[in-house]
C-alpha cells in the first residue's frame, strides 16, 4: 500500500492547508476537525536546501539534506533531500518514505528526488 | 646485571619515520605548530597534563589519566612504538596526541586531549594523526575508539569508520573502529589540512620550549554546588569533593 | 488605556558558560545579585523564565522552586515558556503586572542549564520547538531552518559568507569587552574564512551556515527587577523606563510564510513596541538583537526599522553596526558571543540595555545611550517580544 502525506481541505471554503490546523487560515469559520483530506502531489520545485552535521540522536549519519519544496498545487512542504547536486528552483519529485526512527517509534515523510 | 634486566624489559623500538611538522592559521588568526616530540620533552609535557586528572567533567580526568600513563610509559621505554605530537600556538601547549604502531599494516590510535576549547584545535591535532598513520607510516588501517559521545559523533560517524568489533582495542579492550586507506582518502581534503614547511621562526619558538596553556579546563570554583548540580545531597558526586569532606586532600 | 510607568531598578546576571550548579541556583544567584543591585528584600511577585526545564534538567515549575529558594514567599511565581522569546514574554509579564497596578515591584529572571546533557541531547530538545508532524520528524533542527533561510538570504539580496562572518568578529569582540560572556575569544575573518584552513576551523554546521555562525549553548540567568514610579523614584540608580512592549506571531512551519525571507512577527512585534514608546527605529540608540545566527542580525536589524529590508548587509559593511557606529548592534556580544541559556536570554537583553541607558557598561559603553531596544525570537521566527527601554532625566 503507497503511503500519502495529507493536505487539509476545510470544508466550508475549500482552502488547501499542509499541515493540519484546526480553524481554516482563509475563512475561520469550520467547526473542530471539519476538513476534507487531500493527498499532497509528488511533484514540485526547490525552493531552498541545506546539508545539516550537528544532528540529534536519531540520525547516527554525518550529514542530513532538507529542502522546502512548493508543490504543483501550491502548498510547501519540508522535506528530505537526497539529491546529489541540489539547485534552487530544481524540479523535484518526492517519496513517502522513513524519516526519522526514534527508538522504536519509525515516521514517514516526504523524501524529494531529482525529477 | 641492572642492563641486562632492562633490555628485557624494554621493547626495541622500530625505525620509523618523523612526522614532518605543520602549521595552520587558527579561526583567532594565531598560527598553531603541530610537531613530533621525542622522549626529553615528556616530562615538560607531563606536568601540564597531571593537574587534569581532577578536573572531572567531560571525561577529562579519564583521558588525562590515560594520556599521562602512555606518556610516561613512552618516557621509560614501556611501551613499543608509541608516537607523540604537541600543539602549540606562539609555544603555549594547546593539544597532545599519541598512538602508536602496531605494525606495518595497522596503526592505534591513542588519545587526543586539547587544553584549549573553541578553537576546533582537537579537530587539526586528530586530522594530524590519522595524516601520519596513512601517509607517512603507510599503514592500511587505523584502529580508533571514543570516550566521549562528542568524539564518537565527530569520528566514528562524520568519517564512517568501519566496525572492527573483533578487534579489541588497547584503551581499555572495547570493540575498536578503523579508519581505512580508503576512508581516509574519500575525507583528504578535511583530514590532510595545514601547511609544510613551517616558517624558521615559528619552528624555533615551538620547538625552544613547551609553555604552560593558557586557561586550561579546571575543577568548579564550587565543589559542593557542582555536587548538587549532579543531583547529589551527600557532597559526593565530586570525587574531589568527597576526599575534601574526608579530610585526604 | 490607563498604564502605569514601569521602571527598572535593579539588573543582574551570571557568568554565560557552563555553569556546574542546579538550575535553581543559576536563577536565584542573578535575582540576588538584582536585588542587591535595586537595594530591596521583598517582591510583590516573581516570573521565570526557562524553556527546557522539563527535558534538559527533569524539573518542572521552576518559578516555584526559585521563589523559595530566594525566600520571597507567599509571593505569587510562574514559569513563562516562550522558546527563545520565554525572556522577553516574562519581562513583558512582568510589565503587564506593574502596569496594571496589581503589583508594585516585580522580579524577571530568566535561567536555562543547556549543558547537563550532551550536545545531541540539546539540539533534540531544542529541535522539539518546530512543527512536529511537518518539521520535527524530518529532523529539522533549528540550524537547518537557519541554513534554508540563509540561503535564501542570500540569493536575494546579496548577503555573503563575509558579511556573517564580519557579525561573528564584531560581536565576539563585543564579547571580550564583556565579563559574563561566554566566548571570550577573539576570532579573525582571515582564519574562519580565508585561511586554508578555515574549512578546519569554521565546518558547516547547516549549509551556508558555520560553526562560527551559530551561537554556543550556555548556561546562565539574568534577572530585572521591574517597580511603579513610586518605587522607583527612591532608586539612586539613573532611571530607566520599559516603555514599550510588542509581540507578534507567524506561521509555526516555517514553509508555511508568506515570503520566507520576511520575519513579519519581528516586523510587527517592533512596531508595537516603538509606538508603544513613541519612537521611530531611528531614535533607537543602541539595540540588542537577537542573534542565534549570524544571519538574523541582520534581517532583524532591517525588520526593525533600522536599515531598509536588503540593506542589513550593506550598513554592516560600514560599521554602522559595531560599537562606536550610528547604531551600536548587541554591544554584550549578543547571543553569538555572550551566549544563549534559551530562557535567559530575553531577560539578559533587557539587562544589557538598562546598563547602557544607565551608563555604567563603562569599556562598552554607547555614548548618550537614551533609547534602548531588544528584540527576543522565539522558535524560528513565529513568535517575537520586543522592548524599548528609555532613559528617563
Amino acid at each position: 500500500m503507497a503511503l500519502e502525506i495529507y493536505a487539509y481541505k476545510c470544508k466550508k471554503c475549500g482552502h488547501l492547508h499542509y499541515p493540519f490546523r484546526m480553524r481554516c487560515k482563509e475563512c475561520g469559520k469550520n467547526d473542530q476537525f471539519e476538513f476534507e483530506t487531500v493527498p499532497l502531489p509528488r511533484k514540485g520545485k526547490l525552493l531552498t536546501f541545506t546539508y545539516v552535521y550537528n544532528l540529534p540522536p536519531a540520525y547516527a549519519v554525518a550529514k542530513l539534506g532538507l529542502g522546502i519544496v512548493e508543490l504543483e498545487n501550491g502548498l510547501r512542504i519540508t522535506g528530505q533531500i537526497q539529491i546529489p547536486e541540489p539547485k534552487i528552483g530544481m524540479k523535484v519529485t518526492g517519496a513517502v518514505e522513513a524519516v526519522r526512527e526514534d527508538e522504536y517509534d519509525r515516521r514517514y515523510g516526504m523524501v524529494f528526488y531529482a525529477a | 646485571m641492572a642492563t641486562n634486566l632492562e633490555k628485557i624489559l624494554r621493547p626495541v623500538d622500530t625505525p620509523l619515520p618523523p612526522y614532518p611538522p605543520k602549521h595552520m592559521l587558527l579561526a583567532n588568526g594565531q598560527e598553531m605548530v603541530i610537531r613530533q616530540v621525542g622522549r626529553d620533552e615528556i616530562p615538560d609535557i607531563l606536568r601540564h597534563i597531571y593537574p587534569l586528572i581532577l578536573v572531572e567533567r567531560d571525561f577529562y580526568d579519564l583521558v588525562s589519566a590515560r594520556v599521562y600513563a602512555e606518556l610516561l610509559a613512552y618516557y621509560q621505554h614501556r611501551v613499543q612504538d608509541e608516537y607523540v605530537f604537541v600543539a602549540q600556538t606562539d609555544g603555549e601547549l594547546v593539544a597532545i596526541v599519541n598512538g602508536r604502531s602496531v605494525n606495518a599494516e595497522v596503526g592505534m590510535s591513542y588519545h587526543t586531549l586539547a587544553l584549549r576549547r573553541g578553537l576546533r584545535i582537537g579537530a587539526h591535532a586528530f586530522a594530524s594523526k590519522m595524516e601520519y598513520h596513512i601517509d607517512i607510516l603507510k599503514h592500511k588501517e587505523v584502529l580508533v575508539v571514543a570516550e566521549s559521545p562528542i568524539g564518537f559523533r565527530r569520528w566514528m560517524i562524520e568519517y564512517r569508520l568501519e566496525k572492527r568489533f573483533d578487534i579489541p582495542h588497547e584503551l581499555g579492550g572495547v570493540p575498536s573502529y578503523a579508519l581505512t586507506k580508503e576512508l581516509f582518502d574519500g575525507a583528504r581534503k578535511k583530514l590532510v589540512v595545514g601547511r609544510r614547511p613551517v616558517p624558521k621562526k615559528l619552528l624555533e619558538k615551538a620547538q625552544a620550549a613547551i609553555l604552560p596553556p593558557s586557561d586550561p579546563p579546571r575543577p568548579p570554583a564550587d565543589l559542593l554546588a557542582a555536587t548538587r548540580s549532579k543531583g547529589d545531597v551527600t557532597g559526593t558526586a565530586l570525587m574531589l569533593q568527597r576526599w575534601k569532606q574526608e579530610g585526604k586532600v | 488605556m490607563i498604564m502605569r510607568d514601569v521602571f527598572v531598578i535593579g539588573i543582574g546576571i551570571t557568568s554565560f558558560t557552563r555553569l556546574e550548579y542546579p538550575l535553581t541556583e543559576i536563577a536565584a544567584y542573578a535575582a540576588m545579585m538584582a536585588m542587591k543591585d535595586a537595594g530591596i528584600s521583598k517582591v510583590d511577585h516573581l516570573y521565570v523564565a526557562n524553556m527546557g526545564s522539563g527535558r534538559l534538567n527533569r524539573q518542572l515549575a521552576l518559578g516555584s522552586a526559585v521563589v523559595d529558594s530566594l525566600s520571597l514567599t507567599p509571593a505569587g511565581a510562574e514559569t513563562i515558556e516562550n522558546g527563545p522569546a520565554s525572556g522577553a514574554s516574562a519581562v513583558k509579564q512582568g510589565f503587564l503586572a506593574v502596569a496594571s497596578g496589581l503589583h508594585d515591584v516585580v522580579m524577571v529572571a530568566g535561567a536555562e542549564r543547556m549543558r547537563e546533557v550532551n550536545p545531541f541531547d540539546a539540539t533534540d530538545t531544542v529541535a522539539m520547538m518546530t512543527h512536529p508532524l511537518a518539521e520535527y520528524i524530518y529532523g529539522v533542527t533549528l540550524p537547518s531552518l537557519a541554513g534554508m533561510f540563509t540561503r535564501l538570504y542570500m540569493e536575494k539580496y546579496g548577503v555573503t559568507e563575509r558579511h556573517l562572518a564580519m557579525v561573528a568578529v564584531k560581536n565576539q569582540d563585543n564579547a571580550l569587552l564583556n565579563k559574563f560572556a561566554h566566548i571570550q575569544q577573539k576570532i579573525t575573518v582571515e582564519g574562519i574564512l580565508d585561511s586554508p584552513e578555515a574549512m578546519t576551523n569554521n565546518p558547516f554546521v547547516a549549509e551556508p551556515l558555520r560553526f562560527f555562525d551559530c551561537c554556543p549553548v550556555s548556561d546562565g540567568g539574568a534577572c530585572v527587577i521591574l517597580a511603579c514610579a513610586d518605587v522607583a523614584k527612591k532608586s539612586k540608580k539613573p532611571l530607566v523606563r520599559l516603555a514599550g512592549v510588542g509581540q507578534a506571531t507567524d506561521t509555526h512551519c516555517v514553509h508555511e510564510r508568506k515570503e520566507p525571507t520576511d520575519l513579519l512577527a519581528v516586523r510587527g512585534a517592533a512596531a508595537q513596541s516603538l509606538k508603544m514608546a513613541g519612537v521611530k527605529p531611528s531614535d533607537v540608540n543602541v539595540a540588542e538583537l537577537h542573534d542565534a545566527f549570524t544571519i538574523l542580525e541582520i534581517a532583524q536589524s532591517e525588520e526593525v526599522g533600522f536599515f531598509k529590508k536588503g540593506e542589513g548587509h550593506l550598513a554592516l559593511e560600514k560599521g554602522q553596526t559595531s560599537l562606536k557606529g550610528k547604531i551600536p548592534i548587541n554591544p554584550s556580544g549578543g547571543l553569538k558571543g555572550r551566549g544563549h541559556p534559551v530562557g535567559a536570554t530575553g531577560v539578559a537583553q533587557a539587562y544589557e540595555i538598562t546598563l547602557q541607558l544607565r551608563g555604567e557598561a563603562k569599556e562598552r559603553q554607547v555614548k548618550k545611550a537614551r533609547v534602548g531596544f531588544t528584540c527576543n525570537f522565539g522558535g524560528f521566527g513565529n513568535n517575537v517580544v520586543c522592548l524599548t527601554f528609555m532613559r528617563e532625566d
